[in-house]
């Protein structure tokens, strides 16, 4: 277990004892980093870098979104963050622990108990109900639900009335709105969307981000989204800019036009 | 379009090696069964060939073809007749046929098993061509024997060896003087006495039952049939070699017929359970390439292009399926061939041929099955929408259950009452009881469906109560598509259904037969000998004259015939019969029985309108135009399971004494008798016959029932061909709904399920199919059971016995049949690779 200090999720992870085993050890409020990053596919003349040495850091309780161009990499570091895939080289810490050093079964439990997931699409299990889906995690941990907590994430995402829908029964929205309290229910140390709105129109986009934005300021929720829309970038505390697999830039606090100022000034320095 | 389908072959190879083997499978069954039937036949051809090499005419005794249908031993000819034979024009040589039983004991001084063949005793002449010598020299007086190849190596006797052999009842010290080889003989064994032994032991009335002739050089056999026929009594009969041949061949060839028929339809409920597979691999192929088979018809395919495309599939599938299948089917038959040869100690099957036929029918049969599977399948896939390739579920909406499950509780239910009331009837309607049948089975297949919901819900009860959310994501999985689930389960359905059904009749026949010896069998011990020879006739006599035995009873068997009635007449005498078993007498005295009048059981009677007094003309054994007197009728009884008892006086006249053999001998102690000391002594006497048993009442019993279960098991292992076809059905639906399930199990993984738990769900479906399949067919099996043992319950199978061990074995198998079919697919869910899984295009 490659677990280097015990964080209670919600609690600020208490640095020191990191000090000697890290290259750069993040600052207190850091619940999820990236060191030296890279991801690799294929092998000789087909080889195409996803991602190039990137390193970035998390902080705990903040909206972060990620934009850039299409095939920039984001997936693919939304997929390393996430445990899903396992970079060619570089590290990733999630809530203190380095999952490089994981098997399986232990990225498996962290998957489960320490990371939420919100897809663009395909987001449920299609024969279970919402609810069912809802704490599929917990289920499968064979934890209790934490019943007060359920009830607020189902009200504040207003999915009551469907909790015994399928997904067949829901809109696109919905369905959503039942991923992300899914990803929600069990107080995971970080949820990773990735172009959570991107089937959906703007007013369901708007309400989507609009409940992503409510939980990090009411419920101290860490989350990191992928978008390529300016104005859902503008929900995040703050934008991270990538391109061919590196991180160019960033900006605190965006709004839709400072996004799409950028956007526009690494197409024409693309161009040029 | 052709190109399409190959690239979707290809594309999906893995399904279509799963389908093509269930097509495999059965088709297996078909050509193992053709090729057999062939190569038997083409080695019956051989043998009988050789047999009758050398014999140009056969000169037999009086009596009916099909000696083996009635019992009816022919008449024999006297051996006086042989001089008059010799000198009949044309005619080289003349041997009279010395044949009776000889049964060798082997090395650990038990009789050399036949497997129910029987153990022959023939004259050893040195120009025989029937056999060769092989080694050692012929036997040239009593004490000593020739033995062929295969029961000399049955006996792990040598040339050279000191043995026991009981020729024609009586035991004898022999020694083996050389060892013979024959054709084959089917598993009998053969000993070879020398000419005067033979005489004396097989001709001791101075008859035999056949001389063969050979014609001079130039002298046709027709031509030489007229001139022996010629010098004949009128009572026996002269016959070419090419007729005897025939004659034989035939008679063989009827056997084999009914074999054949028999294992075509367990053949045929194999490929009928595999077309369940097909039906349903093509419904789950086509749904999951809805989106490419409405994309196909977007860029302008027709509805008859698709059809097509999917049917050349199916041929395909089918092509290769039987061709596999054949292979199979050969090595099969290779299989039974060693089985038998471990069996008998014999190559009864010489070379495995496959004719032109076998490859014609085999390819035919599952090509057509394939095909005709997948008709609707395919005409489901020719309606799909080219919009359906727009739309982002791309899964054909679920049609209502209900019309279909009307109509399959309507057949259901139509079936049970016509059943009932077939079976039910005084006397049964069995063409009824058919229909009815297949309408109960076709209505359960149709509202399978139906069941399902509850079936499921209450077989993954326990996997929910356990596990929680592994058992609910198993039992939901289950009952997504309850149409497949249901037909996955109906494969196993059919075979279990015929497992349990079977074993309710065989546990029934049990119970009947254990009740009536309970009821009618009186006697303290029962002697059986276990080969067709019998048991000689001086045991009988032997064990009257024990000290503590009360009465013996010897029974035999010979066929007598009247008007329409053919029966195996039960013979004996009435002396002592009373203790030994319980005849009950509707009119008459069981002391009537003697000479030529006899008794006659309640049902003929009334048929024939016969009472005491009544004289009647039948054949009986070798007597023609016999006329019997009815002295008594008896309630019909099953212990003795026959319309006539004769005196053994009629037995002595109808059956010639080489052909004279008890079948049965049951001893009544006397009053206050040391069962044990007389047990003892039976087994004494018995001893020296190496065949004989001695049981009692209740082992007489169990090894009644001993003989029911190796029919069964029997069955069990034709049946076993289907259930492997239905388990490899599990394995294929399971397999095609973990790729159409791709992205699911995906994202179970990504939220936290470990490949265990994975696994885990997997499972309990299988085990929920299975247990589903499981459980319809014990109902069914136990309904049609019950049906038959209630519509045969005149014919003695009157105690109905629920085989519970069989129904929870049954059910305890279907466990370990899910978990062994969702080994394969759950390990590659497993190794699912959770991203791609993911990002994969349902
Ligand atoms: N499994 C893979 N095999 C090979 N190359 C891959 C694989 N997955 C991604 N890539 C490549 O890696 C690069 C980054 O892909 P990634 O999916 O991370 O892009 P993205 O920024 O998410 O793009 P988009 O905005 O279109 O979703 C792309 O050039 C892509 O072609
Ligand atoms: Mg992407």
């Amino acid at each position: 277990m490659a677990r280097l200090i015990d964080s209670p999720i919600g609690t600020p992870a208490p640095a020191p004892a990191l000090a000697t085993d890290r290259v750069t050890p993040p600052a207190p409020s850091v619940i999820a980093a990236a060191i030296g990053l890279s991801k690799i596919y294929g092998t000789g003349d087909a080889t195409v870098t996803a991602l190039d040495d990137v390193s970035v850091e998390f902080a705990r309780g903040r909206l972060t979104a990620i934009m850039g161009p299409s095939g920039s990499g984001k997936s693919t570091l939304m997929h390393c963050m996430a445990a899903l895939d396992s970079p060619t080289s570089g590290r990733v810490i999630i809530d203190g622990v380095d999952i490089s050093g994981l098997k399986d079964s232990g990225l498996t439990t962290l998957r489960r108990d320490r990371l939420g997931f919100v897809f663009q699409a395909y987001n449920l299990v299609p024969t279970l109900t919402a609810q069912e889906n809802i704490t599929l995690p917990i289920d499968i941990a064979g934890a209790t639900l934490d019943r007060p907590w359920f009830d607020t994430v189902v009200d504040t995402l207003g999915i009551r009335d469907r909790l015994s829908h399928r997904p067949s029964e829901l809109s696109g929205g919905q369905q959503q709105r039942v991923a992300c309290a899914r990803a929600l229910v069990s107080r995971p140390a970080i949820i990773f969307a990735d172009e959570p709105t991107g089937n959906l129109d703007s007013r369901a986009s708007a309400e989507i981000l609009g409940f992503l934005r409510r939980s990090v300021d009411e419920f101290g929720q860490t989350i990191v989204m992928v978008t390529h829309d300016p104005s859902a970038a503008a929900f995040a505390d703050r934008v991270l800019f990538l391109a061919d697999g590196r991180i160019v830039d960033e900006l605190d606090d965006p709004t839709a036009d400072r996004v799409l100022e950028r956007m526009r000034g690494f197409e024409l320095g693309g161009r040029s | 379009m052709f190109r399409f389908t190959l690239a979707s072959v290809r594309g999906h190879l893995v399904r279509f090696l799963l389908t093509a083997f269930s097509v495999m499978l059965g088709v297996s069954f078909v050509a193992g069964t053709f090729i057999l039937r062939d190569s038997i036949d083409t080695t019956l051809d051989g043998l009988f060939a050789s047999a009758s090499k050398g014999v140009d005419v056969v000169v037999r005794g009086s009596g009916e073809t099909s000696a083996i249908v009635t019992g009816a031993p022919r008449g024999t000819v006297p051996l006086a007749l042989q001089a008059t034979l010799a000198s009949v024009p044309g005619v080289a040589r003349v041997v009279p046929d010395f044949q009776g039983t000889a049964i060798l004991a082997g090395k650990d001084g038990i009789a050399v098993g036949t497997g129910g063949a029987p153990a022959l005793g023939f004259a050893f002449r040195t120009d025989d061509p029937s056999f060769t010598l092989v080694h050692g020299r012929g036997p040239t007086g009593p004490g000593e024997v020739a033995v062929e190849s295969v029961t000399l190596a049955k006996a792990d006797l040598h040339v050279g060896d000191s043995t026991t052999a009981v020729i024609a009842g009586q035991a004898h010290p022999v020694t083996i003087t050389g060892e013979v080889t024959f054709g084959a003989l089917f598993g009998a064994t053969a000993v070879l006495v020398d000419e005067a032994t033979a005489r004396t032991a097989f001709a001791p009335d101075g008859t035999v039952s056949t001389f063969s002739i050979t014609a001079e050089p130039g002298v046709t056999q027709q031509a030489l049939r007229q001139s022996v026929a010629a010098v004949l009594p009128a009572t026996d009969e002269a016959v070419t070699g090419a007729a005897m041949t025939a004659e034989n061949k035939s008679s063989v060839a009827a056997g084999l017929g009914y074999l054949t028929t028999f294992l075509l339809a367990f053949a045929g409920v194999a490929l009928f359970v595999g077309s369940f597979i097909i039906v349903n691999t093509f419904s789950m192929l086509v749904a999951q390439r809805t989106r490419e088979l409405a994309l196909v018809r977007a860029v302008g395919a027709s509805r008859g292009q698709v059809v097509r495309s999917v049917l050349t599939e199916a041929v395909v599938i089918g092509v290769v399926g039987s061709a596999l299948g054949l292979g199979l089917g050969l090595a099969i038959a290779a299989g039974a061939k060693s089985l038998v040869r471990v069996a008998l100690g014999t190559d009864i099957v010489a070379a495995l041929p496959v004719h032109p036929a076998t490859v014609l029918w085999s390819v035919a049969v599952g090509t057509i099955v394939t095909v005709g599977s997948a008709v609707l399948p395919a005409r489901r896939a020719s309606r799909i929408s080219p919009v359906a390739a727009m739309r982002d579920d791309a899964t054909p909406p679920a049609r209502s259950l209900r019309r279909r499950g009307v109509v399959g509780l309507a057949f259901l239910a139509v079936g049970a009452v016509l059943l009932t009331v077939s079976v039910t009837r005084d006397s049964p309607s069995w063409p009824g009881a058919a229909v009815a049948a297949v309408l109960a089975v076709v209505g359960m297949l149709v509202a399978a469906p139906l069941a399902a919901r509850p079936v499921v819900t209450a077989v993954t009860w326990p996997f929910v109560a356990l596990t929680g959310v592994i058992g609910r994501l198993a039992r939901q999985s289950a009952l997504r598509v309850p149409r497949r689930t249901a037909a996955t389960a109906s494969a196993l359905m059919i075979g279990l259904a015929l497992v349990t059904g079977v074993s309710v009749i065989a546990q029934s026949v049990k119970a009947s037969v254990a009740d009536v010896l309970a009821r009618e069998l009186t006697s303290d011990f029962v002697l059986r000998g276990a080969s067709s020879a019998g048991i000689p006739a001086s045991i009988g006599p032997a064990a009257a004259g024990l000290p503590q035995v009360q009465s013996v009873t010897r029974t035999s068997v010979v066929g007598v015939t009247v008007d329409d009635v053919a029966a195996s007449a039960v013979v004996t005498s009435a002396a002592g019969l009373a203790d030994n078993i319980v005849i009950t007498m509707r009119s008459g005295p069981l002391t009537a029985l003697a000479g030529d009048t006899v008794l006659v059981n309640q049902t003929t009677a009334t048929a024939h309108g016969w009472t005491v007094g009544s004289v009647v003309t039948a054949a009986v054994g070798t007597l023609t135009a016999h006329r019997l007197t009815i002295g008594g009728v008896f309630q019909d009884s099953q212990a003795l399971g026959t319309e006539f008892v004769v005196d053994r006086s009629l037995y002595d006249q109808a059956v010639p004494v080489s052909a004279r053999s008890d079948r049965g001998v049951y001893v009544r102690a006397a009053p206050g008798a040391d069962l044990g000391l007389l047990r003892s002594q039976l087994v004494t006497l018995a001893k020296p016959f190496l065949i004989v048993s001695v049981e009692d009442g209740q082992e007489y019993s169990d090894s009644t029932a001993a003989s029911v279960d190796t029919l069964l098991n029997l069955l069990y292992v034709l049946l076993l061909f289907s259930v492997i076809v239905a388990v490899l059905g599990i394995i294929n639906t399971l397999a095609l709904s973990i790729v159409e399930r791709t992205r699911e199990i995906g994202l179970l993984r990504a939220v936290g399920l470990r490949r265990r738990q994975l696994s885990g769900v997997i499972t309990v479906e299988a085990i929920a199919t299975a247990l589903f399949g499981a459980v319809l067919g014990c109902l069914l099996g136990l309904g049609l059971g019950i049906a038959m043992q209630r519509g045969l319950r005149s014919q003695g199978l009157d105690q109905l016995a629920i085989p519970w061990t069989t129904i929870v074995t049954v059910l305890v198998a279907s466990v370990v049949v899910g978990v062994l079919a969702a080994a394969l697919p759950s390990a590659r869910a497993v190794r699912l690779d959770i991203l791609r899984a993911i990002s994969t295009e349902a």
